[in-house]
């Protein structure tokens, strides 16, 4: 199966702080792809140097058959990504967000992507309110859905489920697994261990910008254990460890 | 694996833990400090209000908050900038005193001090949105009183102290240092130099208090504040032209200057007290609990400006300008008060010097103020909000230039205005070319150093030297052609070429700069 994304050695530094230490990992079309860590850990860093948002110190990232460090433009118009912190524009609504977003990625059927997602993610009469007066969770969902809005077949999730209710989770669970068995891929990362023991089908544990552990949930479970206990295994250790 | 409780630090067990005093206050909403001073021995009030824990704390996030942006050694040469740049200016101003007469020179920096007080006080008004936009969901002290055991009056007092105490310390006094490092080489005695400390104070002071005066209007009644406005207008207009006032009767600190008297200095101090007194007296604190909402506006505006390359970035900068807290007022406060001040200034100076030009000069400080619109298009955005759709630095940078393009014919609107209505339209044609070009040039600059964030970036000692190196000796270079022959100032189409390859440079720039932050 190919790899929509291929990273090798990648590195990253922010003055003194390593980020990302010498990470590689590859993640193949069609799976849900997650990677677990502390806060702090890295994880937003290498999804941001995944699709183009920050130069990596070293190493090689190919995202669909793109080199992002040197087409990170191209890379961000194949892909989907909804970041953990940066929220929709204060001023513009939700429903000129996504119509807004609908331009700058040049979808066709504009009118019908947004009334889809609107629809999906009970927007009800919160299309017309500006951004910034949207509650976290409303704001959360609208980044989900500029993420989808141009049907990619790669989206990156940072948190996925953070601010939504129960509900609202359980709806983007199971989209982002209907969404993989037709054929999409998700990366998603993710320090809440049940949402990466749900739905994904691979994961990697980074810690201190190390990736300590990779393998399927099956996998680095083994027989009889928890997740929650390998995670805390994983991360126990000195750097790296 | 131990239990979760054994963890828990003696002192933070919850089931044992007592109620403690808040740094901000005690649960009364007593101002800090003020139940331990029941007990101590008398202090003073300078003593009670350094040892103000609100303030302390202020005074602290005030300085990690333009830290942060600037960085800490940058922050802190800005004040050392202020003192060499008021130094050489004095030192230089022998040479410019036949076109800048003492008189003219102290009530331009009055008057400049009073809009800088102006302008600190205004961020007040419009801070929150801009700190939100750089940090995120920015919380700061003085938005807190919900969530701090404290009188939303006494935050308020707390934040005019430090805006006092720090700006005071940040713009005034190293102005005025740089001026008693000049005073022994241009003939300026020390007691003006100490005049002039305590009088560019109080007109400072004066500004941030008239502004924290209109917010509390405004937050009451933006209309009220329009008619307060139009009141204040009259005023002034009946003040110069029937009774004959000068400027110094309008800004008392600029009498109490020339003539000091403790009855003028009451009726100075008395206008900074009063209205922050009737401001915390009278706040109403908004927190815009309300859902605005509006019809789809963005697509019918981008068809609009379809003849533009990137439509829908500039009918979004357009919502922003529109839709953010202070909507165009925003822009009165920051373009046009110091447009009609140097206006007014350029008309004064004429009389002493006939040989300017006042529409040309005009022209020219026009084509560098009016870069500032600049600083609006880019102050409700960050690339943040972009870094994850398919758009790159150069393309946002691009939007914004459209945008300020577009307002940009506001400020020719002024000088078409100016030059028809003071009977110059003979000088309207080098006057709008000069224009065009210095403007084409400052923002080519504004780029290059400030990329999508020039009003934080030009704060920093490090960005604004480059700036006013590339600015300064053009707009002198320009005025100076103009006064013999104020067509010679169409030497400033030379700027175009410059412009241009200063934006190639800034594109290239900013294109090869990470954008981690703001």
């Amino acid at each position: 199966m190919e790899n929509v994304i291929q990273v090798s050695g990648l590195t990253k530094t922010y003055g003194d702080v390593t980020a990302v230490k010498e990470v590689s990992l590859s993640v193949r079309k069609g799976e849900l792809f997650g990677l677990l860590g502390p806060n702090g850990s890295g994880k937003t860093t290498m999804i941001k140097c995944l699709t183009g948002q920050l130069k990596p110190t070293g190493g090689s990232i190919r995202v669909m058959g793109v080199d992002a460090v040197a087409e990170p433009v191209k890379v961000r118009s194949l892909v989907g990504i909804t970041p953990e912190q940066e929220t929709p524009p204060s001023f513009l609504t939700a429903e000129e967000y996504l119509h807004f977003v609908g331009h700058i990625r040049r979808i066709a059927d504009i009118e019908g992507e947004c009334r889809f997602w609107f629809d999906f993610l009970d927007f009800g009469d919160k299309r017309e309110v500006l951004c910034k007066d949207l509650s976290r969770g409303t704001r959360q969902k609208l980044m989900v859905a500029q993420a989808f809005l141009h049907r990619p077949e790669l989206v990156l999730i940072d948190e996925p489920l953070i601010n939504l209710d129960p509900l609202m989770q359980r709806k983007i669970k199971d989209y982002l697994s209907s969404y993989v068995k037709g054929g999409g891929t998700v990366f998603i990362s993710t320090h809440i261990l049940e949402i990466a023991e749900e739905i994904c089908t691979r994961l990697g544990i980074i810690h201190r910008g190390t990736l300590v552990r990779e393998g399927t949930v099956g996998e680095l479970r083994g027989a009889s254990r928890h997740l929650e206990e390998v995670f805390l295994e994983a991360v126990s250790g000195e750097a790296g460890g | 694996m131990k239990p979760v409780g054994d963890r828990i630090p003696a002192n933070r067990d919850p089931a044992t833990a007592v109620p403690r005093e808040s740094p901000a206050g005690n649960a009364k909403g007593e101002s800090p400090g003020e139940n331990r001073q029941a007990e101590g021995p008398v202090v003073t009030l300078s003593e009670r209000v350094l040892k103000n824990p609100l303030f302390i704390a202020m005074m602290k996030e005030e300085w990690r908050v333009h830290s942060t942006m600037f960085g800490s050694a940058g922050f802190a040469l800005f004040p050392l900038l202020i003192l060499a740049f008021a130094a050489a200016g004095a030192l230089l101003w022998p040479f410019f005193s036949d076109v800048l007469p003492p008189a003219s020179a102290v009530a331009l920096l009055h008057g400049g001090y009073l809009l800088a007080g102006m302008s600190v006080g205004a961020f007040g008004l419009f801070g929150r949105e801009v700190m939100n936009r750089r940090f995120g969901q920015a919380s700061l002290i003085a938005y807190s009183s919900r969530s701090l055991p404290v009188s939303e009056e006494a935050i308020l007092t707390a934040f005019l102290l430090k805006d006092t105490v720090y700006y005071l310390f940040f713009w005034v006094f190293p102005f005025v240092a740089g001026l008693a490092v000049a005073a022994p080489w241009i003939g300026l005695p020390l007691p003006s130099v100490l005049r002039l400390l305590a009088t560019l104070s109080l007109a400072f002071l004066l500004g941030l208090s008239l502004v924290f005066l209109l917010s509390t209007v405004y937050a009451h009644s933006p209309r009220a504040l329009l008619a307060l406005f139009i009141v204040a207008a009259v005023g002034a207009a009946v003040s110069v032209r029937s009774l004959g006032k000068g400027p110094a009767a309008l800004l008392p600190p600029l009498g109490l200057y020339y003539q000091p008297s403790a009855l003028l200095l009451a009726e100075t101090l008395l206008l900074i007290v009063v209205p922050c007194a009737l401001s915390v007296r009278f706040m109403k604190v908004e927190y815009r609990e309300e859902t605005r909402r509006f019809p789809r506006t963005l697509d019918g505006l981008a068809a609009r400006l379809a003849w533009l390359p990137d439509p829908h970035l500039v009918a979004k900068d357009a919502l922003d300008l529109s839709r953010s807290e202070g909507g165009a007022g925003k822009v009165v406060f920051s373009f046009l008060f110091p447009v009609m001040f140097i206006w007014i200034a350029l008309f004064v100076l004429h009389r002493f010097i006939p040989m300017i030009s006042p529409l040309m000069a005009f022209a020219i400080l026009l084509g560098v103020v009016s870069s500032t619109i600049y600083n609006w298009v880019t102050e409700f955005d960050l690339f943040a909000s972009y870094a994850f759709l398919p758009v790159g630095v150069g393309t946002v940078i691009r939007g914004k230039l459209e945008s300020y393009g577009l307002l940009n014919l506001v400020s020719l609107a002024i000088l078409v205005a100016a030059g028809l209505g003071t009977g110059q339209a003979d000088l309207l044609f080098p006057a709008v070319l000069t224009f065009a070009s210095l403007s084409f040039y400052a923002v080519a600059v504004t780029v290059y150093v400030g990329g999508l964030s020039p009003s934080v970036m030009l704060y920093n000692a490090k960005v604004y030297l480059p700036y006013l190196g590339l600015i300064v000796p053009a707009l002198l270079a320009l005025l100076f052609l103009s006064l013999p022959n104020p067509w010679f100032a169409l030497a400033s189409l030379a700027l175009v070429p410059a412009g241009a390859f200063v934006l190639g440079k800034a594109f290239a720039k900013w294109g090869a700069t990470e954008q981690t932050g703001f």
